[in-house]
């Protein structure tokens, strides 16, 4: 199950060379090669580790193994008559496998391609899945983690202006997608469309979207994906190096400086990252985007040892963001939200500047982890994790006091998670685990308001097991869990009385997944998972304003049966009492990968039905005595959610490869039988890759282009002007038909371009994001109602790489 | 065994850990106390007829669920006789506190952050002449207080009637929060609202 597929492919030219002593030799090297062209096993390929004796011949198979290497980095020499002699660097950790694919000698030089393939975490083989790696992530350093993947078809974002956005996949976001930092769930105020996952995509190694339910194996956030960043790998052996990095962007007259220094040795290895970046007010083509700035500050850093058969790691990462949201999203009145929205330009400009004023974020996040692994046996392992969390968030708004935070919220995030690989087992492989999650969100006070977000403790206490068993091409995977949760939440009304209420809930979570490797060419792979979710505290009990939108939680409204069903919110109704319910998912994927020459073809197919949907939508507009206010509120019901997702790859020519992608997703409320909102419209990309043949000291130079087209979302609620809600010509109740405030942004074409230079100590990069600088408002961008998207920005961005030989 | 020692060790920090995390879970703190100043629920127009300490015309409006879903109630229109001189005070209260907080003493507080502007319909009075500052913050509105430097402030107005009568006409006072932002020329669009209230105005 460990052999699939490859997940991302490393050009490797001049692979370093490392003739280390160690006492622990206990790494082994597995691999396949294959003609590139024809893909035919190759046999009698001579595969040496540089510097050493190790030495083997490939198998009629084309497979080899050579055992007892002291290193989990090696070099490969590769020999075989009428292919080039190669060199390559062969990373053990990643893959029990790799394949290697040989070219012709008369053809190409000194280029073989590795096709790693990443050991995938056990209880998620059977889920569609894609990863970046760091080549990806460093392009743009300064965007966000969302943005980062977006480019992976069925994975978009949702926006709360430029600096807010949070990754959505299959169309579901928030705490339906769980995020991994460094194996640990980021503990965050996981709520609303405004709070994105403090996370810094610099620090990452690589980032891997998992688009089917992961529940088994992360726990109920998984429901409708996963994205799991890791950090720095800490490999031993590793020369010193050191890396600075800085660049600029036009659009907002952004900067950054990032450094990383990282150096591995016999036993021990350490990494050390610092980032800081600014980014002004962003222009869209006709107006600046006022108090779009932001400014964010990194650290991360790790150590570990290796000893014998236990590995020790410790990690800590810090991040701090000032985050500015659009200042004309913030109505000083009733009339002034609906001038506001009905407005072509946002109806605050003012000149540009660097500085955040209200509304902002400013948010901190620490995040400790120790890890031990403890690898007993050949094919046994016992990990223990310990995480620890601490977030910090205030967030200003326009207001009497805007000086005081409005929210001002301290969340602390404690986890334990014990893993056992078991050994093998009547041809069972799996992985058993006990997992405990608590959370401790605090207001702090002085916020001279109502906390919109109640003081709550949660517990959780889960445990689980994956089994996988390989019968000829045929591999099952099977997954089981269960969570037992327990909250305690102590909260305020308006009237400043206090509100309590203690809730728990037993689930069981199944996940069934099987692949059928057809060839080495084609495999189709199937996972049927079950997932839950409780509702998030924002979702229970917001109420009031926040931002441009008043909005009332699933246990903050109800209706007065005495007064003809009216809507009614002066109460707190006990969760026992209510008839709100966890959500429920059933998320079937499918995936069919097949490889023809130089085509590679992967179709994925889904379907998604969720019980007790939860969702916010608008509810109509209210007369306050600040006047007529837009009011949303948290809804649920049951809703099915079906799409595919489709990408071609093709080799042009040698140097010429292009990608297309297409995501389509289909939504619907099946209680209502209505549309839901905010779900993402049909987007096509394609991007077209050129090596270009470089000159002087450059090693590789690249060329890309990238158009996108994003249709307008059809299948999306009416829309009602707000004058009409207010004047009441269109009466609305509770149980009308879902409405917006404003209709769909219309479809628009985007072009990309970014051109990549590297040399053995510099790499540079000029990327152009929207040349035509073309305006558009983005459906899932909640200040859509405001503005447009950003125009054209060019942005300029400098690596400098130092290599010291450590001897 | 070398390989247990250090298990053991580790064993340790895991379990001491697991103290920690639950001997955190035991609080049960409460969110403190918020002097709630965003929130106003009642606001009353209270016009007093100079000549005539009794003669008292009375409007209100009523949000009583604050910022929950109940639709504010404008209760009673402003009914004031033809030639006559009133002068307009308020009582603002957020009475979604018990006893309910008197708002209107704080704005007497802050009162160089805050200003009161009118619209109404054109020429109903006499003396505030034209239709109010509202649309154009120069334009006449006989302000009775000042803050600390000397710009009106608006918790008492003096009217004067038209000697026409007015049915169904209009009457709106907006009051603007206006920290850093208020100064003699400062009008209804600057800063933030308070309240925005629209009542009957009939001169009869």
């Amino acid at each position: 199950m460990k052999h699939v597929l490859f997940l991302f492919t490393l050009l490797v030219i001049n692979a370093p060379l490392f003739a280390q002593k160690s006492d622990s030799c206990i790494y082994e090297m597995r691999g396949i090669i294959l003609d590139a062209d024809t893909r035919e096993v190759l046999q009698y390929v001579a595969v040496n580790i540089e510097g050493t004796e190790h030495f083997s011949l490939t198998d009629p198979n084309g497979e080899f193994l050579i055992k007892k290497l002291c290193n989990s980095s090696n070099a490969l020499t590769i020999s075989c008559l009428g292919y080039c002699d190669t060199t390559c660097q062969h990373f053990n950790e990643y893959s029990e496998k790799s394949t290697i694919y040989l070219k012709k000698e008369k053809n190409y030089l000194n280029t073989i391609t590795i096709t790693a393939a990443r050991i995938k975490e056990a209880g998620t083989a059977s889920i569609s899945q894609r990863s970046l790696d760091k080549e990806v992530l460093s392009i743009d350093p300064n965007q966000s983690l969302a943005a980062a993947i977006s480019k992976v078809e069925g994975v978009t974002f949702t926006s709360t202006g430029n600096n807010v956005q949070m990754p959505v996949i299959h169309g579901l976001y928030g705490n339906r997608v769980l995020i991994l930092n460094n194996g640990i769930k980021h503990g965050f105020q996981n709520w609303g469309s405004d709070h994105a996952p403090e996370i810094d995509i610099s620090s990452a190694n690589r980032v891997t979207v998992l688009k089917g339910a992961a529940g088994v194996r992360y726990g109920p956030e998984a429901l409708g994906g996963a994205i799991i960043v890791e950090g720095n790998p800490l490999r031993l052996a590793q020369q010193f190096e050191a890396k600075v990095g800085t660049g600029y962007q036009t659009n907002g007259k952004g900067y950054f400086v990032n450094s990383e220094i990282s150096q591995g040795l016999d036993k021990w290895s350490y990494h050390l990252g610092t980032k800081y970046s600014r980014i002004g007010e962003r222009y869209t083509p006709d107006y600046l985007l006022t108090n779009s700035s932001k400014e964010e500050r990194a650290l991360n850093g790790g150590l570990r040892y290796h000893l014998n058969d236990l590995d020790f790691k410790i990690y800590y990462s810090y991040l701090n963001q000032n985050l500015g949201l659009l200042r004309a999203s913030i109505a000083n009145s009733g009339t002034a939200f609906i001038k506001a929205i009905n407005s072509n330009e946002p109806i605050i400009i003012n000149e540009f500047s660097y500085n955040i004023n209200q509304p902002n974020q400013l948010v901190q996040h620490h995040l400790g982890k120790i890890e031990i692994n403890w690898r007993y046996a050949d094919d046994a392992k016992l990990m223990l994790r310990l995480g620890s969390q601490l977030n910090k968030r205030e967030e200003y708004d326009v207001r009497r006091n805007a000086d005081l935070p409005i929210i001002d919220l301290d969340i602390v995030t404690n986890e334990i998670q014990l893993d056992w690989k078991h050994p093998a087992w009547f041809e069972l492989n799996g992985l058993v685990g006990l997992q405990m999650f608590t959370q401790n969100n605090d207001n702090n006070s002085g916020t001279q308001t109502t906390p919109f977000i109640p003081n709550y403790n949660t517990f959780r206490f889960s445990a689980f097991g994956i089994e996988s068993f390989k019968k000829y091409k045929s591999t099952f995977e099977l997954g089981i869990r269960l969570d037992h949760e327990y909250n305690n939440v102590r909260g305020r009304e308006t009237s400043q009385n206090i509100f309590r209420d203690n809730y728990s809930f037993t689930n069981l979570t199944t996940s069934l997944g099987y692949i059928l490797q057809f060839s080495d060419n084609t495999s189709f792979r199937s996972n049927l998972a079950t997932a839950w979710r409780t509702p998030n505290m924002a979702e229970l009990y917001s109420y009031g304003q926040n931002g441009f939108k008043t909005s009332f939680g699933l246990l903050r409204y109800y209706t007065d049966d005495n007064e003809n069903g009216a809507l009614r919110t002066d109460k707190v109704v006990d969760l026992e009492e209510s008839n709100i319910s966890p959500e429920k998912g059933y998320k079937w994927i499918n995936e069919w990968i097949k490889q023809k020459k130089k085509n590679t073809y992967t179709i994925t197919v889904y379907t998604h039905y969720i019980q007790n949907f939860i969702f916010n939508r608008p509810l109509g507009v209210i007369g306050t005595i600040r006047g007529p206010m837009p009011v949303f509120i948290n809804d649920q019901a049951d809703a099915l959610f079906t799409g595919a997702d489709l990408s071609w790859q093709k080799e042009w020519s040698d140097a010429i490869n292009g990608t297309l992608g297409i995501s389509y997703l289909w939504s619907k409320n099946l209680k209502k039988d209505e549309a839901l909102i905010n779900q993402p419209p049909i987007k096509i990309n394609y991007q077209l890759d050129w090596k270009i043949k470089t000159f002087s000291k450059a090693t590789s130079s690249q060329l890309s282009l990238k158009p996108s087209y994003l249709f307008k979302q059809f299948n999306a609620p009416r829309t009602i002007q707000t004058e009409d809600l207010i004047d009441g010509s269109v009466p609305i109740t509770k149980d009308s038909k879902i409405f917006d405030f404003k209709d769909t942004p219309s479809g628009y074409l985007l072009f990309d371009i970014a051109w990549q230079l590297e040399s053995e100590k510099i790499k540079t990069g000029i990327s152009i994001q929207n040349v035509f600088n073309t305006r558009y408002r983005n459906y899932l961008n909640e200040m859509r109602y405001f503005a447009d998207e950003p125009g054209i920005n060019i942005l300029l961005s400098i690596n400098y790489f130092f290599n010291i030989k450590s001897n | 065994m070398k390989v247990f020692n250090y298990f053991n060790k580790f064993s340790l920090i895991a379990f001491f850990s697991i103290g920690v995390l639950v001997t955190g879970c035991k609080d049960d703190d409460v969110p403190d106390e918020e002097n709630e100043l965003e929130v106003i629920t009642d606001v009353k127009l209270i016009f007093t007829n100079d000549a005539d300490a009794t003669d008292v015309v009375e409007a209100s409006a009523q949000d009583p669920d604050g910022e929950g879903v109940e639709e504010l109630e404008i209760l009673g229109e402003i009914t004031l006789d033809a030639d006559k001189t009133y002068t307009l005070t308020y009582e603002i209260f957020n009475n979604l506190e018990s006893p309910g907080e008197d708002i209107g003493a704080e704005i007497q507080e802050e009162d160089d952050e805050h200003q009161l502007f009118y619209s109404f319909t054109a020429n109903a009075f006499a003396n505030p002449t034209g239709d109010g500052n509202i649309d154009s913050a120069s334009d006449p509105i006989n302000y009775n207080d000042n803050d600390g430097n000397g710009n009106s402030l608006g918790l008492s107005t003096s009217w004067t009637t038209s000697s026409t009568t007015i049915s169904g006409g209009t009457f709106a006072v907006r009051l603007q929060h206006q920290p850093d932002v208020k100064t003699a020329s400062s009008g209804a669009t600057d800063g933030d609202t308070d309240f925005d209230l629209q009542f009957v105005l009939n001169i009869q």
